[in-house]
């Protein structure tokens, strides 16, 4: 069990030292048992810190905010920043360092294992809670414990838990500069790709149906592509200015800019934008499933993201964020590669 | 006309209403929204994720087309949107009273002729909240309440076997009308149990703004506050707080060319959003909203500063969509406390 005391003392002597600029971690927020982002720099602060079922942000996106501020700016880091990562979010904060997002020594890892758990699923847990809004949510071994209204409420984490968590293969940050929690590498709940491979088991008319509904409910309020931290570029196909303006950009230039995708929420466009997404994530996507979370309709985008990642993984061995040293997966080339779609 | 609707006669009120596409909330893909009824009509949802708005204000309108052949003058014909009626039932009284609010800005200065041509067909069918459906609820601290008529045509309060049906509007008389058997009269006893229930609704606990009446010029001398900075640290920039907001009606307007020889294409309002960080991108590449913390405030100020000032009332109606969706947790209810607050 994590000591949330422990992270808060950690992060308390790092700003207190003058080690950090700052500790990017969670906090209680104002609407219910919800954690939310926490930006702390005052290291009297550092209580607020907290380690619940609802940690389920990939803080890794706030490095990218921290980093495009900077160069806004046009400041280097004077100090790194800590931060509090979860396995799937220090494997996001590997992925960004193999990009060369940012260097090793400017992040300082607070890794927390998600030991024999992970976060919980909201939509999953609502009918646990016949209407009532939790208080607050603990682990507790293999159940969380949620506070209402009504009382204590113990449920079982594997009925409630997101489902990446149930399959996750990898809930230990290896990459850290400190660690909490034990290491249960290995304690997989359900078979990697479970849910991939239900959903592939159909027809493909049944998938294509599957999919013609959930791409024409499609709002594009870009919740997914805003909450993922692997989506940094500077120019988003989606933006309505998809290049740098200069004094020297003519109007016409302006006026003649490629849009690749309009504006309207219909199928063809939505696809066009879901589909990009999805596969500028291929071999990046560490499956924390933020933009799956965050989707206000409720699309099942971590089934577009495991498709990519278990092609990147059957085709070529490749493992999002395994490792610092290792290459990314679109700027490597393996001699064994099998290139057997060259006829 | 108040009139009392057993709950079994409602599908019969529904049919009764032929001529109109009749809404109602569906859960679907674990959420709710309205969809054309296509059976039986329950109204035991919380409130939908989507608001109401976009049955007179969609998030896509075809202005026009138009088609040019080269050295010959361009062709232009207008899309008109279609006469048919729609009526919403289920409308929570916050999203009611979000229909007057956008009223005004689809008819102040300039009267636009889409938004007015679908508002005109469009009727609202609103079902009291007996207890704050969402507890992100706040519309007692925005000028609403749980029993709000406003923006409504007709109010239905659930009391438990049957509906107590009030008509607010000539169109909401019409409704009950064309299905004038199925309705009876109240009895005494369902007046004084609709005041009852309206009245535990009103006293019903709910997040609040403090001092609301205070908030518009306490907001204006914190235009340059840090806090607002501070407050937007972990926004990321997403649409869906005004998406799904019942009065939130920005708008981009583009030309979509579907082939360039000959010209062919249409010019096309979509939702905007003032939270995206290309929202204000002027076109030299300046942004005067540069960052989170001035998109924030943009959105809390017109809603609670702006508009009070130019309509005399808060835009905001207190759904708590906003709350209760943002991913990273920012609470317009805490943020606006907090700026407050600081205001001294």
């Amino acid at each position: 069990m994590i000591n949330i005391q422990d992270i808060r003392d950690t992060a308390r002597d790092m700003l207190a030292k003058g080690e950090v600029r700052a500790v990017i971690g969670y906090r209680r927020g104002s609407r219910g048992m919800l954690a939310e982002p926490a930006f702390i720099t005052d290291p009297e602060q550092a209580n607020e810190l907290v380690w619940d079922p609802t940690c389920f942000h990939n803080l890794s996106l706030y490095l990218v905010h921290d980093r495009k501020f900077l160069a806004h700016i046009r400041k280097n880091p004077n100090a790194p920043v800590a931060i509090v990562a979860k396995g799937c979010d220090a494997r996001s904060i590997v992925v960004l360092l193999q990009e060369h997002y940012f260097k090793r020594e400017d992040v300082y890892i607070i890794g927390v294992s998600c030991e024999g758990t992970g976060v919980v699923d909201e939509r999953k847990l609502a009918p646990h809670l016949n209407g009532f809004q939790a208080s607050n949510a603990a682990f507790d071994g293999d159940d969380f414990v949620f506070t209402t209204a009504e009382g204590e409420k113990r449920l079982p984490a594997r009925e409630v838990m997101a489902d990446r968590c149930l399959e996750c293969r990898i809930p230990f940050p290896k990459e850290h500069n400190a660690v909490f929690g034990e290491d249960k590498t290995g304690r997989q709940l359900e078979a990697p790709f479970a849910a991939l491979t239900r959903f592939e088991a159909q027809e493909a008319g049944a998938r294509w149906d599957f999919w013609s509904h959930h791409f024409d409910r499609c709002i594009r309020c870009f919740a997914c592509r805003s909450v993922c931290p692997m989506c940094y570029c500077d120019e988003c196909v989606v933006d309505s200015i998809t290049f740098p303006v200069t004094h020297e950009t003519t109007a016409e230039e302006k006026a003649n800019r490629i849009r690749w995708i309009e504006r309207s929420a219909t199928r063809s466009e939505n696809i066009t934008y879901l589909m990009t997404r999805a596969m500028h994530l291929a071999g990046r996507c560490t499956d924390c499933s933020e933009c799956e979370r965050a989707c206000p309709v409720n699309i099942p985008l971590r089934l577009l993201n495991n498709k990519m990642e278990r092609e990147a993984r059957e085709q070529f061995g490749f493992e999002p964020g395994a490792s610092i040293g290792g290459q990314s997966l679109v700027a490597s080339f393996l001699d064994k590669d099998p290139g057997d779609f060259i006829r | 006309m108040e009139k009392i609707l057993d709950k079994k006669h409602l599908d019969g009120w529904i049919a009764a209403l032929a001529e109109w596409d009749v809404l109602g909330p569906v859960l679907e893909d674990g959420i709710w929204s309205y969809q054309t009824a296509s059976g039986a009509v329950r109204l035991d949802h919380p409130n939908t994720k989507q608001s109401p708005k976009e049955l007179a204000f969609p998030q896509r309108e075809i202005f026009f087309k138009f088609e040019q052949i080269k050295g010959e003058p361009p062709k232009l014909t207008q899309v008109v949107p279609d006469a048919q009626r729609h009526v919403a039932f289920g409308v929570r009284p916050c999203d009611g009273r979000g229909v007057p609010r956008m009223d005004l800005v689809f008819n102040d200065h300039v009267e636009d002729n889409y938004y007015q041509a679908r508002r005109k067909n469009v009727a609202y069918v609103g079902l009291a909240c007996n207890k704050p459906p969402s507890p992100n609820c706040f519309c007692l601290s925005v000028g609403g309440s749980p029993v709000s008529t406003e923006g409504l045509d007709v109010q239905m309060t659930d009391l438990g076997d049957r509906y107590f049906v009030k008509a607010i509007t000539e169109t909401g008389k019409g409704l009950m009308t064309a299905a004038g058997k199925l309705f009876a009269e109240p009895s005494a006893a369902d007046q004084k149990q609709v005041k009852q229930v309206h009245a535990d609704a009103v006293a019903y606990p709910q997040r609040a703004i403090r001092n609301p009446d205070g908030v518009p010029a306490k907001l204006k001398a914190s235009f340059k506050s840090p806090l607002w900075e501070e407050l937007a640290q972990s926004c990321i920039g997403c649409g869906i707080c005004t998406f799904l907001c019942p009065t939130c009606h920005c708008f981009d307007i583009n030309d979509e060319v579907q082939s360039k020889a000959p010209l062919k294409g249409q010019r096309v309002r979509t939702w905007d959003n003032c939270q995206f960080p290309d929202f204000t991108m002027h076109s030299s590449g300046h942004n005067p909203r540069e960052n989170t913390g001035a998109r924030l405030r943009q959105r809390v100020a017109h809603k609670f500063q702006y508009f009070p000032e130019n309509f005399g009332m808060p835009q905001c109606t207190g759904c708590g969509r906003c709350v209760s969706e943002c991913p990273v947790g920012i609470d317009i209810v805490t943020v606006v406390n907090k700026v407050v607050e600081n205001a001294g």
